[in-house]
């Protein structure tokens, strides 16, 4: 069975009352959902949710399962994530439901921004949903990228840096909807395309078409019969890139490195390039 | 560590050293009125998307951008504006985006 993995906000309406269709929000600001939502979607919280709290590492398979079952997800559920910042988290979480091997996950295309922007109905009231017993996998790795798998990566698979043009080149260190911070370099990866996410996006948080998404990729050097590996900042943005890479254009071996600039920024002793080229191994 | 999540109106400068930023921020109104309900966007001088938030229920917003020339764009149900602002290191600039 083909499983589509974007939804449309007319997909989603008619599915509203579906309930093994389980609607889910993933934002970092859930004061977002507080305030309204679409109606029967639950929230899930990026931070408190999704990480381990002490470790910087995600909740256990243990851990995700309570999660999911607490908030009445079944094995057999469609899930549909949606959220504001062009999907980014929902991106995010669609690719860590995909980690802990959930089967039918599917995002909504355009998330919050484009149903608000369409004038589309918000409700502030709560689901309840009944408790299930959810039974995850274990981590796929062939996913998730780590730091040494990214070291190895420089000058001989693709890396993809998907942040900001000017984030790539150093000019600034983190985000410009954010302060500008100084725990880490500024600068990319060695080798890395810088790719950002959001050429792969309309005004309105869609998608852009296949044929658009493939001649970006492929125009910007990017040989996609290679492994990849996509990073930014902290692993969000590019897991949004990783949607469109492994989930949309069908690509096989694409990791997101979730620790990203973050981590490689902070690393002692490895290379880093600055400017706007992308520098050799 | 610090999340990427872009915070309705955009990061307070409450406990941040403008001397240390480049700050960019504003009011988006549609027919002379703040607007309630919108997104604005960031673009470089390649005109590069850099960032986007969404706009308080006062309708405002705010970056942290490098010095250097920008352009906002408020995306609001409706319609859309873009105007230019120039960013300056431990400066505040104000910039209104009119719609309609």
């Amino acid at each position: 069975m083909s499983i589509e993995v974007l939804v449309d906000a007319d997909w989603a309406v008619a599915h509203l009352a579906d309930p093994k269709v389980v609607f889910v929000e993933v934002d970092e600001d859930t004061a977002a959902y507080d305030t309204n939502h679409i109606a029967g979607a639950i929230k899930i919280n990026w931070r408190t949710d999704l990480q381990d709290g002490t470790r910087r590492d995600f909740v256990s398979k243990a851990g995700f399962e309570a999660l999911l079952s607490k908030n009445g997800i079944a094995n057999d559920d469609t899930i549909v994530l949606y959220g504001g910042n062009n999907n980014w988290f929902a991106a995010y979480a669609f690719w860590y439901f995909r980690l802990y091997g959930h089967q039918d996950v599917r995002l909504l295309d355009g998330g919050r921004k484009k149903w608000e922007l369409d004038g589309r109905e918000l409700v502030a009231e709560v689901p309840a949903r009944a408790a299930t017993t959810y039974v995850a996998t274990e981590q796929d790795r062939t996913l998730r990228a780590f730091r040494d798998d990214v070291l190895n990566a420089i000058g001989t698979q693709n890396l993809v840096d998907v942040r900001s043009p000017d984030e790539y080149a150093g000019r600034l260190l983190a985000p410009a909807h954010l302060p500008q911070e100084a725990s880490q370099v500024g600068g990319h990866i060695p080798t890395a395309a810088n790719i950002p996410w959001s050429k792969a996006a309309n005004e309105d948080g869609t998608f852009k078409s296949i044929d658009e998404l493939k001649a970006l990729y492929t125009g910007a050097g990017v040989d996609l019969g290679k492994d990849t590996i996509a990073y930014c900042r902290i692993g969000e943005r590019s897991a949004h890139t990783w949607f469109v890479l492994h989930e949309l254009l069908g690509v096989k071996n694409v990791k997101n490195y979730d620790g990203s600039w973050t981590e490689y920024g902070s690393l002692v002793g490895v290379p880093v390039a600055l400017g706007d080229e992308p520098g050799n191994a | 560590m610090s999340s990427c999540g872009a915070v309705v109106g955009g990061v307070s400068l409450d406990r941040v050293d403008v001397a240390t930023q480049a700050v960019i921020q504003g009011v988006v109104q549609k027919n002379g009125v703040p607007v309630k309900v919108g997104y604005v966007r960031l673009l470089d001088s390649g005109n590069e998307f850099t960032a986007e938030v969404p706009v308080s229920t006062a309708g405002e917003f705010r970056f942290f951008a490098a010095a250097g020339k920008w352009t906002v764009v408020a995306l609001v149900p409706g319609g859309s504006a873009r105007a230019s602002v120039t960013a300056e290191l431990g400066k505040i600039a104000d910039i209104d985006v009119l719609v309609g």
